[in-house]
């Protein structure tokens, strides 16, 4: 993978944690799994990349961390988005939107 | 809370696991798909990315999370243990006033003594580099071989002035001590000092307004030139700045203002004159009584300035053909000014230092008593999974608010009292620079009361390690205290009752020797009498001798008035005119010689032990009938009567003796008596007297009376300070009265932060033994006798300190022997009395709290432990 598709990324990235903990606290795996299984392939990024992306949001106070044992019984750093979390993807996901729909217009467009 | 699972330590492992955590699980779910182990691996690895580039980032930022949430919850903390020390203190209301009370006793008690302390020693010369500043003096051998000093002349301090390697500045000053008449806004007689031009610059110091004294004031003939004292400014003029220009008449010569001084410099001589010096005149050669400052040059020591004047001084001396001086004397004035007070600064300067030991000996003993009884609240917090850090840290912050109260607390009392004691100091503090509070002392008092504060403070949290958790909590309703505190606390109590006693010895051997000194029979009864200061402004000796008998006669006449007198020098005064006389045979020696307007010993109280008194006709004859007083008798004339008996006196012919009267201290009660002789006035040089009235009632309105009768009988006169004989005799027993009260006054401090110490013990030892007393009360025991064995507790180590303390009282005093009076530094009264106040305050300050005990209901005091 090229450098320049992780920056590009790196932002974007961050809205799909946010995302993917909307419903209930995840470990760092299971983000991965889920972003996996909802965009129906493989993330087009080294899957370690979530990692720095993960304790950036914690540093913005975004999410929160815990160990605690997974299903397998195993030891994991689980991930709980905070309240600051919620509304900075609520913000993020409206601006996505606005964003989304008028490039939609403009490329919908028909010629006059 | 998450963050602060954050260590520093733990952050390279957590983030490790983490992303082992991740490989692991992917690896897993690959298998799980039926990929074999190895290329599972394989592939988990690829589709990470770099484990190490993403593990440091993932540091990086930890370590940003960590040092930010460590910065704000250090703080968040401190406010936290701040608040809750604040509420601990708060409801332990007791305690806390108490330590306050001491704290700030000790702190603002410590911080004003040491203020005026500092004035008077640090401080004495507010000049720029005042150890640069010097005294010359030249020296002469007598033909006794005697060294004499003598002050330098004119020519001499122009020859120094050359020597610019050795001094920047020389300059030679007098005091004027006649008085010389103000012709200002009222007429006055005032005292004045003549200055060499550089003076001020010698000083460093510059007029608050005008200029200074210049070359050209100093020459014979140059326009009379002035300039004004502040305080005198300032009274007089009502600090006109317009005042510059103006003239005053001085000694009948108009003088101009040219300048005003700063209140930082002698602001309480009024007048300065140019020191003008006509030549060939005896003020011109060595020996004349002016005084000769000078500024060493940065980098030159006293002694080579001394050596090296001595020898060119000489030099030019021989060349010149003057008699050659045999040395120079250089001194240092800034030694000199601090000289003599060193040995009541440094006395007080330990008072203090035991002050301030007793009252952190007392934080002290709080502190540990009170710990003892938080053992239990400890256990449980520590139980509950306080660290033992997080308890030190909190009792650290209690102990910093309790040392903060205190320290403000002190800091006002010391604001406060600082007027109070420079009124009752008992030195001569430099007129220039008044004792303002140091605010580096008072630091340094509150450094060693936190100080104090948080090493006691800490000794609960400390001795808690040393205890398992369980044993604490078991014992936690136990309200025994360690022994080992108790121990700590009753030490504590004997130091500070030994401290306390030998402050209050020093104190009261001071007391005792002022009460002896005040009982002395001065030789008249200073209460009796009324004198009023006549000063003339410009009469001739003969309206003089016409015009004194004529006010004292006057002044008999007035109502009230049962007699009158005068003499030029008032007993207790001080001063002093001296002749030389001898009887036949004898050789010579110096008499007191006083001049009086009869009526004068009437008035006084003054009786005669022998012979009678002149008629004015003897007085005036060719051998004049005179009077002598005991001492003077017993002086020239031995053990016979001195009544018939004639004495001769320099240059000034034969007298013969009259009478004898009655001795008086002249210089204060502890002076012995002057030899004495009175002879009529005009008969020596006498101008100013001391008018004496003896009144018949109460002296109301006789103040008014006196001044206007010698304002109206003649020549123009200055009347000034009408007083009664007791403001004369508190004149010379100002310094020891000072400093017994300044020494009595420590002493009560100790006194009462020793009374505090003994009290907060106590009531500690009554709320640690609560259970105690109420099984023993449960048991029939009488509320007296329980009472009895908590006062016991702490008079015990009270009583203790007493024994202490007399050993060391009877060191330590032997420090202020030289300022007692017929007083010995080891007085077993004083020390008895001493002991028996400390053991009575001991006990007073042990039974208050101790009667608590009695009203404890057992029922209750049971309860309270199930």
């Amino acid at each position: 993978m090229e450098r320049t598709t992780i920056d590009l990324l790196q932002g974007t990235l961050g809205v799909l944690i946010l995302k993917a903990l909307s419903w209930g606290p995840k470990h760092g795996y299971g983000i991965a799994r889920w972003i996996e299984e909802t965009a129906g392939d493989e993330l087009p990024i080294e899957e370690g990349s979530l990692y720095p992306a993960l304790h950036r949001l914690q540093a913005r106070g975004l999410v929160t961390s815990a160990w605690t044992t997974s299903e397998t019984n195993r030891r994991v750093k689980t991930y709980t988005l905070t309240e600051e979390g919620r509304a900075q993807l609520k913000a993020e996901l409206s601006r996505w939107q606005a964003f989304s729909q008028s490039i939609t217009r403009v490329l919908s467009a028909r010629r006059p | 809370m998450a963050f602060r699972q954050f260590f520093r330590s733990d952050i390279a492992a957590d983030v490790d696991e983490e992303l082992a955590s991740h490989l692991e699980m992917r690896e897993r779910d690959l298998v799980a798909e039926g990929i074999p182990a190895e290329q599972a691996r394989e592939i988990a690895r690829k589709r990470f990315g770099n484990v190490a580039v993403i593990g440091r980032a993932c540091r990086e930022i930890d370590e940003g999370i960590y040092r930010r949430e460590k910065r704000t919850s250090m703080w968040r903390d401190l406010r936290q243990d701040l608040a809750y020390g604040v509420r601990v203190l708060g409801r332990a209301r007791g305690f806390t006033v108490v330590a306050v009370i001491t704290l700030a006793l000790g702190i603002g008690g410590s911080a004003a003594i040491f203020s005026v302390i500092e004035a008077a020693l640090l401080r004495p010369l507010p000049y720029p580099n005042p150890e640069q500043l010097v005294e010359i003096m030249v020296e002469s051998k007598s033909r006794s071989g005697r060294m004499a000093r003598l002050a330098p002349s004119v020519d001499d301090v122009r020859a120094w002035r050359e020597h610019r390697d050795l001094f920047s500045h020389v300059t030679i000053w007098r005091t004027i001590f006649d008085p010389i008449v103000v012709d200002g806004p009222e007429l006055e007689r005032l005292r004045g000092r003549q200055v060499s031009e550089d003076y001020l610059a010698l000083h460093g110091v510059s007029p608050l307004f005008g200029r200074g004294f210049i070359e050209e004031d100093m020459r014979e003939g140059a326009e009379p030139v002035i300039m004004l004292g502040y305080a005198y400014w300032q009274d007089r003029f009502g600090r006109d700045p317009n005042v510059i220009g103006r003239t005053l008449r001085i000694d009948n010569v108009p003088a101009m203002i040219v300048g005003v001084l700063p209140p930082s410099f002698s602001r309480d001589v009024p007048i300065w004159r140019p020191h003008k010096v006509p030549p060939r005149t005896p003020q011109s050669v060595r020996g004349s009584g002016a005084t000769v400052y000078a500024r060493l040059q940065p980098g030159v020591t006293l002694a080579n300035a001394q050596r090296i004047l001595a020898e060119r001084t000489r030099a030019s001396d021989l060349a010149t053909g003057i008699h050659p001086a045999d040395g120079i004397a250089v001194e240092s004035l800034y030694e000199r000014a601090t000289f003599g007070y060193r040995n009541t600064t440094d006395i007080l300067a330990a008072a203090v230092g035991a002050i301030l030991l007793i009252a952190c000996i007392n934080v002290a003993g709080l502190l540990l008593a009170r710990g003892a009884t938080r053992r239990a609240e400890l256990g449980i917090r520590a139980s509950l999974g306080a660290g033992r850090l997080r308890l030190v840290r909190q009792l650290l912050a209690e102990s910093l608010v309790l040392a903060l109260a205190g320290g403000v607390a002190g800091a006002l009392l010391a604001w406060v009292s600082l007027d109070l004691l420079v009124a009752n100091i008992p030195l001569s503090l430099p007129e220039n620079s008044p004792p303002a509070l140091n605010v580096r002392v008072l630091g340094f008092t509150l450094m060693l009361a936190i100080a104090t504060g948080l090493a006691f403070g800490l000794a609960p949290a400390l001795s808690l390690s040393r205890v398992d958790l369980s044993g604490t909590l078991a014992r936690a309703n136990q309200r025994f205290g360690s022994s080992l505190s108790r121990r700590g606390g009753q030490l504590l109590i004997a130091a500070e009752v030994a401290l306390c006693l030998v402050l209050l010895a020093g104190a009261g051997l001071m007391i005792r020797s002022f009460t002896r000194m005040m009982s002395v029979d001065v030789g008249f009864d200073p209460d009796s009498i009324l004198t009023m200061e006549v000063i003339p402004v410009d009469a001739s000796a003969p309206v003089l001798t016409q015009y004194y008998p004529a006010l004292v006669e006057s002044l008999r006449t007035l109502p009230g008035v049962a007699a009158a007198g005068a003499i030029n020098n008032m007993p207790l005064q001080g001063g002093s005119t001296l002749t030389a006389a001898r009887a036949d045979g004898a050789d010579w020696m110096s008499l007191h010689t006083r001049e009086f307007i009869p009526g004068y010993f009437e008035a006084i109280g003054l009786r005669l032990v022998d012979g009678r008194l002149p008629s004015p006709a003897e007085m005036t004859a060719a051998m004049p009938a005179v009077i002598i007083n005991a001492e003077a008798a017993r002086q020239m004339f031995g053990e016979q009567s001195a009544v018939g008996r004639r004495f001769e006196r320099n240059r000034k012919g034969f007298f013969h003796v009259v009478g004898v009267i009655g001795d008086v201290r002249h210089s204060g009660p502890t002076r012995p008596p002057d030899p004495e002789l009175y002879l009529p006035f005009g008969r020596d040089d006498a101008d100013a007297m001391v008018v004496v009235i003896r009144p018949s009632g109460t002296t109301g309105n006789l103040h008014w009376q006196l001044r206007r009768a010698a304002e109206s009988v003649g020549p123009r006169v200055v009347v000034q300070r009408i007083r009664t004989g007791s403001d004369w005799l508190d004149d010379r027993v100002l310094t020891p009265r000072r400093r017994t009260v300044l020494l009595t006054l420590l002493g009560a401090l100790g006194l009462v932060l020793s009374m505090v110490g003994v009290f907060g013990m106590t009531a500690y030892t009554v709320a640690r033994r609560t259970q105690e007393v109420g099984v023993r009360m449960a048991l029939g025991a009488r509320a007296g006798q329980v009472v009895r064995d908590i006062v016991r507790e702490s008079l015990w180590p009270a009583l203790w300190g007493i024994a202490a303390g007399i050993g060391g009282a009877a060191f330590a005093t032997q420090v202020i022997a030289s300022f007692l009076f017929e007083t010995r530094p080891i007085e077993p009264v004083t020390f008895a009395m001493v002991a028996v106040l400390v053991a009575l305050a001991a006990a007073v300050a042990a039974w208050l709290p101790a009667r608590r005990a009695a009203r404890v209901d057992p029922v209750s005091a049971l309860r309270v432990t199930t």
